[in-house]
């Protein structure tokens, strides 16, 4: 009964005129940004945070959230008709996408991404719903060394899976702890790093971090290359899958959407992590896993699932334990700590209509988007052809502006210039910058954890290895580091005893 | 000249300033930690790694190295620093000049010098854009954008 009772009071909120608007704008940006290569999710909503300072918090999570889950539908379309991912969980869609398009199936694709998107989002809310109430009860009964070594786990994950180097990874995480220790000390009230700048009293400033670290660098990064988009031409039929289709992708939308939900809910996972992983997994149980590549739609329905399952999956641990999964839900728990509002055990008890709100406003994204990304595909392939030339002016004048209007500061301009120079040296010596702004945001958290812990111990760290939920974090962590470490160590014997080989 | 050498050297610089600056600050003790203590551990965590990086850029049992003049190699990066200039002069001359001029500007060399658009797009696009974001940031959202000593 509990469950259908917030569920109502949840609409009650997402139906409101306003939370219905900023939903459909959040999910509409969302798909656009998934469309257009050049800007993602985290740069897009980093852009957006300065507007959400004039609205109410729940409008403004409901919006930032339609951006994240929005960009996953947007993002099959450019991997599907231009094998260019609009955003990362779409890499994969790439690779039977594209190829399915090639061979005059571009409808069914886009067909049964939109329809698998949808199947999984929605499931994906509704495992939002059961799942999150019972893990507050969980999350009472963390203390400061449980959230503690839970980031730490977080951090270790998010580097476990890094693209390049994890030791990279990790260095960048160190580099986000010591940015979040810029302003003044929440306990001690003394100015930490701030080189007598008053503006750097209150620390840097989330938005011209995020906007600079994945704006700006993105289109310093992307005005250096040239890039042809060939559009496929072929006519757009049928975007409603045929039965024999749907036999065939039923299995892999609702394996990918189960997988991706719960990758999602990771610390370190979300959409990336789900869609490889249900990628991967429906390759392993084919009976021809030597056609995925060539045009296979369960190689579509499957990443596109679990990216947008994952999506919802990832506001579980925002919103029970306060923990971001992912840099994304960490500029969420940024935009929520701007309106004043702790995530955590106590929000479905002390902002239910934000937590009820933004879960049910969900329901309702997910159905404008099936309605955005099948009638409305005529609109989204045209805006593809838009040149990036056109583009990036736009991108990089919005980012100036929207920096200026935080706190009609040009300092903040300033500081989102210099990190977005920061950061495109950072991307160009292939070091990742979402390490960096996840260790940013969950710095005053993890410097409160540690302070109360140590406190409470009398000034031992033994006290995260003696809380049987530490200690299993903290496991799980060393585990992720050191096989990490072995393939390592098992290349360089390798490699030292073919030298001695030679040298015989 | 090995980019990881290059870049965890300056890493280790950052994070010598770290440990430094958390001493500063003071450590405080095990049962009360200091305002410089999540610094010291910060700073000591970047110096470790960044020396690990950095021995194994000498070391180079993992591929082909990444060298410094490779990164700018095959790219256009006039275009990027180009853009960063006039950025940065967008940026120096907003509070002064105001909005409307140092937007018009940067948009207008962005799309003339730096895409070489034609005169009319390259007017006429900024013009849209300054419009639309002055509504939505001006009157919609209430924020008050520089006015500059012309006072618009």
């Amino acid at each position: 009964m509990d469950f259908f009772a917030n569920f109502i009071a949840g609409f009650t909120v997402a139906l409101q005129p306003i939370n219905f608007m900023f939903c459909f704008l959040g999910v509409f940006v969302g798909t656009l940004i998934g469309v257009l290569p050049g800007i993602g999710p985290v740069g897009t909503m980093a852009i957006l945070l300065p507007i959400t300072y004039g609205i109410p918090p729940t409008t403004a999570i409901i919006m930032l959230a339609g951006i994240y889950y929005g960009a996953q539908y947007g993002g099959s379309t450019t991997s599907i008709l231009v094998n260019i991912p609009g955003e990362a969980a779409s890499v994969i869609t790439c690779l039977d996408g594209y190829q399915m398009a090639r061979k005059g199936r571009a409808g069914s694709a886009l067909g049964i991404a939109a329809f698998g998107s949808f199947i999984a989002g929605t499931f994906g809310v509704i495992g939002l719903q059961l799942l999150a109430p019972p893990l507050v009860s969980v999350a009472l009964r963390f203390g400061p060394p449980e959230y503690f070594s839970l980031m730490i786990l977080g951090f270790v994950v998010l580097t476990y899976l890094a693209q390049k180097s994890m030791a990279k990874a990790l260095l960048m995480a160190g580099v986000g702890v010591l940015l979040g220790t810029i302003g003044l000390d929440t306990m001690t009230g003394m100015p930490r790093f701030t080189f007598n700048i008053p503006e750097l009293l209150d620390g840097v400033g989330l938005a011209p971090l995020a906007m600079g670290l994945f704006g700006i660098s993105e289109i310093f990064l992307n005005v250096e290359k040239t890039v042809k988009q060939e559009i496929l031409t072929t006519k757009l039929r049928g975007l409603f899958p045929t039965l024999a289709e749907w036999k065939r992708a039923i299995g892999a939308i609702l394996r990918g959407t189960v997988s991706g939900f719960f990758l999602g809910i990771l610390p370190g996972g979300g959409a990336v992590l789900g869609s490889f992983v249900s990628y991967a997994l429906e390759k392993r149980i084919s009976k021809t896993p030597q056609d995925f590549g060539t045009g296979m739609i369960e190689g579509v329905a499957a990443p596109e699932a679990a990216n947008n399952s994952a999506a919802q999956g990832a506001f579980i641990p925002l919103l029970t334990l306060g923990i971001p999964a992912n840099v994304v839900m960490a500029i969420l728990l940024g935009a929520l700590m701007i309106h004043n509002i702790t995530p955590g055990p106590m929000l479905v008890k002390e902002h239910p209509q934000l937590f009820w709100g933004v879960i049910s406003s969900m329901y309702l994204g997910n159905i404008m988007l099936l309605v955005l990304n099948l009638p409305l595909i005529g609109l989204w392939v045209q805006l593809l052809r838009v040149p990036y030339s056109l583009l990036f002016p736009m991108i990089l004048f919005i980012c100036l502006i929207g920096a200026y209007v935080i706190n009609n500061s040009a300092m903040d301009v300033v500081l989102m210039f210099l990190f977005g120079v920061i950061g495109y040296l950072m991307r160009k010596f292939e070091y990742e910058p979402a390490p960096l702004v996840l260790a940013y945001v969950l710095t005053p958290l993890l410097e409160n954890a540690l302070r109360q812990s140590l406190i409470l111990s009398g000034g031992s760290f033994g006290i995260f290895v003696s809380r049987p939920i530490s200690a299993a974090c903290l496991v799980v962590a060393a585990a992720l580091l050191l096989s990490s470490l072995l393939p390592m160590i098992r290349k360089r014997r390798e490699k030292m005893i073919a030298e001695a080989e030679e040298d015989e | 000249m090995n980019a990881d050498r290059v870049s965890s050297l300056f890493w280790l610089l950052l994070g010598l300033i770290a440990v430094y600056g958390s001493f500063q600050l003071g450590l405080g003790t095990m049962n009360e930690p200091g305002s410089g203590f999540l610094a010291f551990l910060a700073g000591s965590f970047i110096i470790c790694v960044s020396g690990g990086i950095f021995l194994q850029s000498l070391i180079r049992f993992r591929g082909t190295p990444l060298e410094v003049k490779s990164l700018w190699a095959a790219s256009n990066w006039h275009r990027s620093l180009i853009i960063a200039v006039l950025t940065l002069g967008f940026i120096l001359a907003l509070e002064g000049l105001g909005f409307f001029i140092t937007s018009f500007l940067l948009l207008f060399l962005l799309f003339k010098v730096v895409e070489k658009l034609s005169w009319g797009k390259a007017v006429l696009i900024p013009a849209l854009t300054l419009t639309v974001t002055y509504v939505v940031f001006n009157i919609f959202l209430k924020s008050n954008l520089p006015k500059g000593i012309f006072g618009f």
